[in-house]
């Protein structure tokens, strides 16, 4: 290592954990704490505007002391600006004395950025729209997710004790829009179906009737329908491809 | 390729809050001193969405300037390579004829790892930094196949084992990497309060075949001899004066108005575009 990269070494350092490290030699204090400022309201601007509700079920102490935290010890390795969030993530991962929900609800509150902000074609989709006979297509910005825990309620008011399957979909819109829509596990799954194994309208929701051992699939099948339809009312379908 | 040309006259800064207000007065007179934009790849490499949609808006009419923050020419880790390459591509997609980056470095090794920390930091000034940083702005050279521009940053902290002053080690640097010059208007003089020079004096020693592109801007004052780069502020009367005297010694050549926090509306941003463009006609 060069000498000069000795000395950015403790200035680094120090800007990262001023209690751990000293600043380097000969330099003036006052100097130093414009750095030990910028630089680090800069990343806890970025991460506080992703992670709302992390923030508010911490409380502003915990948050400051939990971004410090990350700022001193996480290598975040992206010169991307949006994917500091995703830095955040994996540094909470390995962080301890954190609610046990709050892996999942950094990740849900992330997911609103990663969706608005994904690149992705539009696909090309039939002319008319056939739920039953040919492929539902989600929005293509989209995730499909499950969590143990009802991220979308948890709030400082709200902190859950329990676990608590929730799956959510998450799609943004023609008009750039992020929604989230609250899915039932049969919801889930009938679009894990046609989303993962492309299967038909009709082919997910018989599968869907075999595994639920329901009597009667044209009930299954005219359910099933009602809820794609609905989904495509909201645009988180976009249309249908052959099969 | 873009040719370098297509970069002219005055330029604004394309921050989220000023696209709709660009959008809205596009063939409107008031604008047309706005003659291109400049963007951060950092903020639109991999963009899609809205802002992917607003991007191909500017492209198709205005010349962009790509003015990147974390390339980390003066970085202790390896020259991020892979995001060099992203670099390119964005580029060459988006017909984007120039790409400039700092005198600086914003990443550092912890435990054995590369670690960004999103902030231009000062690189000491000493023969061995010159020739190490000479080298990394070669090997990006040599990666694009084209010439960037190294900016003149501003900075709080001299570092006590720089053994050349900041002019020195910039024009060093220069001839070292054979590169262009960005230079930074307001920079020159938020150092040369912050370090106690001569801001004429620094301007002098530009070597003016390399400017090929400058920024003008806005700061703070927190002390009498502390001066913070915000770029939230309207321009100061030394600065102002700085950019004419550059003008006069160099000719004129493209300058952007940096404003990033503390955003005005658009129109209030005019009268700053208005009077580079003025500096410009009249030297």
């Amino acid at each position: 290592m060069l000498d000069f990269q000795r000395y950015q070494l403790e200035f680094t350092a120090h800007i990262r954990d001023p209690k751990a490290h000293a600043r380097p030699a000969k330099v003036k204090d006052a100097r130093m704490a414009v750095y030990r400022e910028i630089v680090f309201n800069n990343i806890f601007g970025s991460v506080s505007a992703c992670f709302p509700v992390c923030q508010a079920v911490l409380g502003k102490r915990a948050w400051l002391a939990l971004c410090k935290q990350f700022f001193a010890q996480h290598p975040a390795s992206t010169p991307i600006f949006r994917e500091i969030p995703q830095e955040f993530l994996k540094f909470i991962a390995t962080a301890k004395y954190l609610p046990v929900y709050f892996q999942s609800l950094a990740h849900y509150e992330w997911v609103e950025l990663a969706v608005n902000m994904q690149a992705i074609e539009t696909p090309k989709v039939s002319k008319t729209l056939n739920l039953l006979h040919e492929i539902p297509v989600l929005a293509p910005a989209h995730r499909l997710l499950e969590y143990d825990f009802p991220v979308h309620k948890i709030s400082a008011k709200f902190k859950p004790k329990s676990a608590e399957k929730t799956y959510l979909l998450v799609f943004r819109n023609a008009e750039f829009k992020v929604n989230f829509i609250e899915l039932n596990p049969m919801t889930f799954q009938l679009l894990k179906l046609i989303n993962e194994k492309k299967m038909t309208g009709e082919q997910a929701l018989m599968r869907l009737t075999e595994e639920l051992k329901h009597p009667n699939t044209d009930a299954v099948i005219a359910f099933g329908l009602g809820i794609l339809q609905d989904l495509a009312n909201q645009q988180a379908i976009i249309g249908s491809v052959k099969a | 390729m873009a040719s370098l040309d297509a970069i002219r006259g005055v330029g604004l800064g394309l921050k989220r809050e000023l696209i709709p207000q660009i959008q809205n007065l596009y063939s409107d007179s008031s604008i047309s001193n706005i003659n291109f934009v400049e963007i951060a790849p950092e903020n639109w490499i991999g963009a899609g969405g809205k802002a992917a949609h607003d991007l191909a808006w500017f492209v198709e009419r205005y010349p962009i300037v790509c003015h990147g923050l974390c390339l980390s020419l003066g970085g202790p880790d390896p020259l991020n390579v892979s995001f060099l390459k992203q670099v390119k591509t964005f580029l060459a997609q988006h017909e984007i004829p120039l790409y400039t980056e700092h005198l600086s470095y914003c990443s550092d090794i912890q435990h054995g790892k590369a670690g960004y920390l999103y902030d231009l930091l000062p690189i000491p000034f000493t023969e061995e930094a010159v020739k190490y940083v000479a080298a990394r702005i070669r090997q990006t050279q040599d990666i694009l196949g084209q010439k960037i521009a190294i900016e003149n940053t501003s900075f709080y902290v001299a570092a006590p084992i720089s053994s050349m002053s900041e002019i020195d080690f910039l024009n060093a640097v220069l001839s070292e990497a054979d590169c262009n010059c960005h230079l930074d208007i307001n920079n020159i003089y938020v150092n040369s309060v912050n370090f106690n020079f001569d801001a004429h004096e620094y301007l002098k020693q530009i070597p003016k075949e390399k400017i090929v592109y400058s920024h003008i801007a806005g700061h703070y004052q927190e002390a009498p001899d502390l001066l913070v780069d915000t770029h939230g502020a309207d321009i100061i009367d030394p600065v102002w004066k700085l950019l004419e005297s550059a003008y006069q010694l160099f000719g004129t050549f493209p300058t952007l108005l940096e404003r990033d926090t503390n955003i005005p509306p658009l129109p209030k941003l005019l009268p700053e575009l208005n009077k580079i463009a003025t500096l410009q006609e009249s030297c």
